[in-house]
Formats: structure tokens, C-alpha cells, sequence
């Protein structure tokens, strides 16, 4: 497999790590790379994975280790609905591990991108450095309590299931078998050959940052960030305020579009001072889930 | 060909909201007003010493809210030890690295005041220097912990810890100016600083104000050259940025400023008031959109 295969850059044959980062291990001899290739023809969105991934990890509502993006395009009859599953890219070369300030992300040996919740101090750091958005602060509220909770959470490629020898959550739910799933090192992986024959693209491969996650049959319309107000649906815009509006943690900054930014930030700020505890056992309580749980 | 219709995704969180843009604006006034203090103890021009402490104390009081506001807004609090243990500081994380300036800044700024109240000369310079440039390095580092994500590539220009200083520098002689002026409503008339002072100060802002407005033209230059660039420029002054790049950071914070100060209402005490005023809230403008809208603008993504 070339470089120009998989949207590498001559970074990825550098063989060093940054700070706690281990070396990236695409091609080395005795490695495991583990990756996932993502054929997008065969991608049906029935959002099997999403559900899948939620009742593994028992991820809460308004946060998702994986999900598919769906777009229609074109104009009738001429049209197609195409999927986009997206999940954590395990990158060789991840920036948010670098950027983490108290090592409570790590890149494991085998390729898989990590998250220790006792060490997560949840300042959200990596999470602005993921130029994938693979990541999330896990709400105060669980259903499990015994759960990490505000602290940032992440796909973990199944690390788990696959020690175990089982396909992550994902791959196994995939009713198409769009979800490929393998030690990229080794010639005789699905994964390796799949990824060695197809045409493969990564996700923003311009960053350097070497994915784990390579799809096939990509379309750049919905592969492509919708970063203009253009090209943002009206409807995904009214969803989007929608979940704004309601969603609960407006202390963290979140913008409704079409209402003054004024309005926003002082809500914001109300909501960030509401949130102080200021009763002696809403103090005890949260003293205690800070220590103790 | 129509454009597709994103039909179905994921919304992710602003992750950095109101209160790091207010730390961001607190740390950045400090900075500032710190440099006017160190005019007359470390720099040698006496006729700053008078303003030395009220500028130092103002630099104190903003930074000791500092660490209420981002240790309130971790999602583990009582973890923000951490960032300090050495089992668990990172070297390449710019925040590790932040920890250790905003706690190191106001302590020898602490102590330079202990020796400017106490007359000491010598080692209000010695301490001075340490905090002066602890002082520019902790409001650098502001910018580079944004810098530092190259996804987010509205954020990621190496122009962000000039223009983080630029506006420090700007928004703390501002605030100080206003601080200043309305101490010397309530101090004797020999204790007062003197007017001149505070207008050879605007001026200081002014320049600060034209760099700043060069910077900006820079940025405009880069945005306005189309592709991804065009899109940003576009979102952030006809988007919901609107208010706090345009109105509040480019015509009320450097423009009607600008305008004041190179008009004869320079010479109006309520000129410089006014102007000083609309810069210190102006450069919280920049605070917002800088934060927010780098990750706003890849919330769909």
C-alpha cells in the first residue's frame, strides 16, 4: 500500500512519538495496527452500529461514540441518499493525545486511542483538538451512576471485545458488512487486503494525522465539513437549534443561530452561576461524587 | 446542481463557551494593566510610580478570579490538582504548561507589589521583570492553546498570540484607564494622578488600537482570498458572530476608539473615558468569536 493510497504524509514515516504518544505502527514489522475500513456502497444507514455502540457503552442521551450522517443530494429524479458512519479515526499521529495536559489520553501500542477516565480532569482540551469531533464530556446525569461521568469520553475501537477476540459493537451489528474490521499489519486481515485493493480515502488526510479509519466510495459532498451557511439544510439548522435549546449544560457555550449572541452569553453565564452549588447539601452532594464516586 | 441536504447528524457541543472567553478576557486586562505597572518600577520612567500599585492590584484581582472561573468550569473540579502533580503533567499539552503560568504569574506579581509598597527599588525591578514576563507569556500562552488545534483552522494561525497580546495590552490600559479615573474621584486632590498621564496612556492605547486594526487587516486579507477562508470570513460577519466580531470587536472596540483618539476629543476627558470603556468590552468581542467560532463552525461536521 502506497502513501498516496491512504492519505498518509511523509510524517507517518517518522518513527517517533510525541510526549506520551507511542510511535505510530502503520507497516512496522511485529506491530498491530488495528483500523477499520468502512465501505460506504454497502452502507444501507439503518443506524444499527449507532444503537449498537449506545448499548454497549450505555452512552447517554445528546453524546455518540459513533453515528452515521445522512444527506440527500441531487434533484428529482436524479438524486441519492448517501451515509456516512463516523467514529473516532484512532489516528497514528492524534493530536488530541498531544494536546491532553494531564496524560489521561494515550495512543496504546496496538493503535487504539484511549481515554483514562480517573485521570480525565474533563477540560475539554482534546476535545476542541479533535478535528474529528470524536469526542464528548460525558453529562452529570446516568443512568448508571457507577458510569464515568463528566469526564471526556471516546470510541474505544471495542478494546475489550476485540482483546477478547470478538469484532467491536459495531462491525458485529453491521447487517451490510460495511464495517471491516482488522490488524492492518497483517497481509492476511480483511482489513489489510480490503484497504490494499480499494480505493480508500481517509477523512481530512491534509492534517497529517494518519487514520485508522479508511472508507470506500466516499462522497465528497458529505465527507466534506458543511462550513458555509449555504450549504447548511434549514431543517438540519431548525434539529440543530432545536437540540440547543434543549439540551442541558448550556454552561459549556452553546450558540442558538438566529438569536442575539448577547441573549446567549448571558443565559450562558446565568446558567453557569445557577450550576454553582449554593445549598449545604447540594455542597455535600457534589463534594462527595467529586471524592468519593 | 443543488447543493445536498444534510438530512440527519450529530450535534457536537461547543466545548469551550462564556466562561474560558471571560478567563481569556480577564487574563488578557491583567497582562496589561501589569505592563503599565512595570513602566515606572522596572522600565525606569518615574512619573508612572504613582499608578504602579493600583495598576498591580487591578492585575491581581482579575488573575485571582482566573482560577475560580477554569477550575469551576473542569468537569472534575477537584481534579485541577492534577495538573500540577508530576505523575500526570504533560509537557506536550500547552495547558500544562498554562497551569504553570497562571500560578507562577501572580505570585512573583504578588511579591514585585510587597517591594513596590515597601520602596525597594532593586528588587521591585528584580521581581518586576520575572512578572512582566510572566505576564506576557501567561497571555501568549492564551493563544496558543487555541493555535495549538490545527482541526480547528479558523484558530490555527500563528497570528493568535500577537493578537491575544495586542488585545491584552489594549483592553488593560483601558480598563485601568476607567479604574484610575474613577479613583481619583474618591482620593485628595495631591494623591490624584495626574490627567496627562492618563492621556500620554490613551495614546499608548492608540497605537495598540492601530496594531491591533493591522493584525485584523492581515486576518482580512488571508479571509477575504476565497475558498475555506471566504466561507469563514462570510460566516463570522454575517453569521451568529456577528455581534461580537463586528459590532462589539471592530466598530465599537477598535474603530470609534480609534476614531476618538485621533480627533480632537482626545483632549475631552469623557473622550478618553468613553474610549477606553468601548475597547476594554471590545476586545471581549474578540474573546467570544475567537473561542467559540472555530468549534461552532464545525459543529455539523
Amino acid at each position: 500500500m502506497t502513501d498516496t493510497q491512504s492519505g498518509d504524509n511523509p510524517l507517518s514515516k517518522k518513527r517517533h512519538g510525541y510526549g506520551i504518544q507511542t510511535p505510530g505502527t502503520r507497516g512496522v514489522p511485529g506491530t498491530k495496527r488495528y483500523a477499520m475500513a468502512i465501505d460506504l456502497r454497502k452502507c444501507i444507514g439503518c443506524m444499527s452500529c449507532v444503537v449498537a455502540c449506545k448499548s454497549e457503552f450505555g452512552t447517554p442521551l445528546g453524546v455518540w461514540r459513533t453515528w452515521v450522517k445522512v444527506a440527500d443530494k441531487g434533484v428529482y429524479p436524479n438524486t441519492r441518499r448517501v451515509f456516512m458512519p463516523r467514529l473516532c479515526n484512532h489516528c497514528d499521529y492524534p493530536i488530541c493525545v498531544r494536546n491532553c495536559p494531564t496524560q489521561a489520553t494515550f495512543r496504546h501500542k496496538d493503535g487504539f486511542v484511549l481515554q483514562r477516565y480517573n485521570r480525565c480532569i474533563g477540560c475539554r482540551t482534546c476535545v476542541v483538538a479533535c478535528p474529528y469531533n470524536a469526542r464528548h464530556l460525558v453529562p452529570a446525569k446516568r443512568t448508571d451512576k457507577n458510569l464515568p461521568h463528566l469526564v471526556v469520553d471516546k470510541c474505544t475501537f471495542c478494546i475489550h471485545r476485540v482483546k477478547r477476540g470478538v469484532l467491536p459493537a459495531c462491525v458485529q451489528a453491521c447487517v451490510g458488512g460495511a464495517r471491516i474490521f482488522g490488524d492492518l499489519n497483517d497481509p492476511a486481515s480483511e482489513v489489510s487486503k480490503i484497504v490494499s485493493k480499494e480505493r480508500v480515502t481517509v477523512l481530512k488526510p491534509e492534517l497529517g494525522t494518519s487514520p485508522s479509519v479508511f472508507y470506500i466510495g466516499g462522497d465528497w459532498e458529505i465527507m466534506d465539513e458543511p462550513h458555509s451557511y449555504e450549504n447548511r439544510s434549514n431543517q438540519l439548522k431548525e434539529e440543530f437549534n432545536d437540540f440547543k435549546r434543549n439540551h442541558e449544560g448550556d454552561a459549556f457555550g452553546d450558540i442558538v443561530e438566529g438569536e442575539s449572541t448577547m441573549y446567549h452569553v448571558a443565559k450562558n453565564m446565568t446558567d453557569f452561576i445557577a450550576s454553582i452549588p449554593h445549598k449545604a447539601s447540594d455542597v455535600l452532594s457534589a463534594f462527595k461524587r467529586l471524592f468519593f464516586e | 446542481m443543488q447543493e445536498s441536504v444534510i438530512t440527519y447528524n450529530a450535534f457536537h457541543h461547543v466545548a469551550w463557551g462564556t466562561p474560558i472567553s471571560i478567563y481569556f478576557w480577564l487574563v488578557g486586562a491583567s497582562a496589561g494593566s501589569f505592563v503599565i505597572s512595570s513602566f515606572g518600577w522596572v522600565f525606569g520612567i518615574k512619573r508612572y510610580k504613582p499608578l504602579a500599585l493600583t495598576a498591580s492590584a487591578q492585575a491581581i484581582i482579575l488573575l485571582m478570579i482566573v482560577p475560580v472561573l477554569l477550575i469551576w468550569d473542569l468537569g472534575k473540579p477537584v481534579r485541577f490538582i492534577y495538573l500540577m502533580l508530576p505523575g500526570y503533567w504533560h509537557s506536550t499539552g500547552p495547558m500544562a504548561w498554562g497551569t504553570v503560568l497562571i500560578f507562577s504569574y501572580p505570585i512573583s506579581m504578588i511579591i514585585y507589589t510587597i517591594f513596590v509598597l515597601k520602596n525597594n527599588q532593586i528588587w521591585a525591578k528584580a521581581f518586576g521583570i520575572v512578572a512582566i514576563v510572566l505576564a506576557l507569556s501567561t497571555h501568549w500562552y492564551t493563544g496558543v492553546v487555541m493555535e495549538l488545534n490545527p482541526g480547528r483552522y479558523m484558530n490555527h494561525t500563528a497570528l493568535a498570540p500577537i493578537l491575544f497580546l495586542t488585545g491584552a495590552f489594549i483592553s488593560g490600559i483601558g480598563l485601568l484607564i476607567l479604574i484610575l479615573w474613577v479613583q481619583n474621584m474618591f482620593v485628595e486632590a495631591k494623591k490624584r494622578i495626574d490627567w496627562s498621564l492618563i492621556e500620554e496612556m490613551a495614546q499608548y492605547m492608540m497605537y495598540g488600537i492601530v496594531f491591533d486594526c493591522f493584525l485584523l487587516f492581515l486576518e482580512f486579507m488571508q479571509t477575504l482570498y476565497g475558498n475555506r477562508s471566504e466561507i469563514l470570513s462570510h460566516e463570522l460577519l454575517m453569521g451568529v458572530f456577528r455581534f461580537p466580531y463586528l459590532w462589539l470587536e471592530i466598530i465599537m472596540g477598535l474603530l470609534i476608539p480609534l476614531f476618538i483618539l485621533v480627533s480632537p476629543l482626545k483632549k475631552e476627558r469623557y473622550g478618553v473615558i468613553l474610549a477606553s470603556f468601548l475597547v476594554a468590552i471590545g476586545v471581549y468581542g474578540m474573546r467570544v468569536w475567537w473561542v467559540m467560532g472555530g468549534q461552532y463552525m464545525q459543529s455539523f461536521y
